[in-house]
């Protein structure tokens, strides 16, 4: 019993020690990247004016480039 | 995306060294019709799993879409611009994106003249 109870303090010690930076990590991950912060690389499905890409847009395969990334809610909101 | 089609040559340098990536949930094939239909002349990318978005912290859990957010990457492939929520209405937000491209793009190379 003692065993079981020891087992169940040690639990809640690194739950609570955990969750600060638990919480920190996922604040970092939904603030994105900031200034001065390599950009993550992704590969998407893309698109242009002419149709599909064959290939996937890489944000690697622009290096040497500035680029503008731009978030947007939906296809056909203005603005 | 219309205010940034038709300021393209003077935001975007004409696409030199410039490159525009619209980042949304949509489908690759509507963000193809809406592409062609409006003329844009920027690249899209369909994050339809929505993974991008929330590692720009762009994504929006409530309403399942990106909130306009805009980071410019500098050629050395660093974050050197930042706006979050992205104001398309204002006039100032394209002047301070206009400095902030400017500020990390080379400039282009100069014209060759002729002559000797």
């Amino acid at each position: 019993m003692h065993t079981r109870f020891r087992w169940a303090v040690c639990l809640c010690v690194a739950a609570t020690a955990l969750a600060p930076r638990m919480s920190a990590q996922a604040d970092a991950q939904a603030a994105g990247p900031g200034v001065g912060a390599a950009a993550p690389d992704f590969s998407l499905p893309g698109a242009t004016r002419y149709g599909l890409l064959r290939a996937p847009v890489r944000l690697s395969d622009y290096r040497g480039q500035t680029v503008v990334l731009a978030f947007f809610y939906q296809a056909r909101t203005k603005g | 995306m219309e205010a940034y089609r038709d300021q393209y040559a003077k935001l975007f340098h004409n696409g030199r060294k410039v490159a525009v990536i619209g980042i949304s949930v949509d489908p690759d094939t509507m963000l193809a019709n809406w592409a062609r239909e409006s003329d844009f002349p920027v690249v899209f990318a369909s994050d339809s799993g929505s993974v991008i978005g929330k590692t720009y912290g762009a994504f929006d859990s409530k309403y399942k879409v990106d909130n306009r957010s805009l980071f410019v990457v500098a050629p050395d492939g660093h974050v050197s611009y930042v706006v979050k929520p992205f104001n398309v209405l204002s006039p100032v937000a394209y002047t301070d994106l206009a400095h902030a491209i400017d500020a990390v793009t080379p400039a282009p190379a100069p014209a060759k003249t002729g002559g000797g």
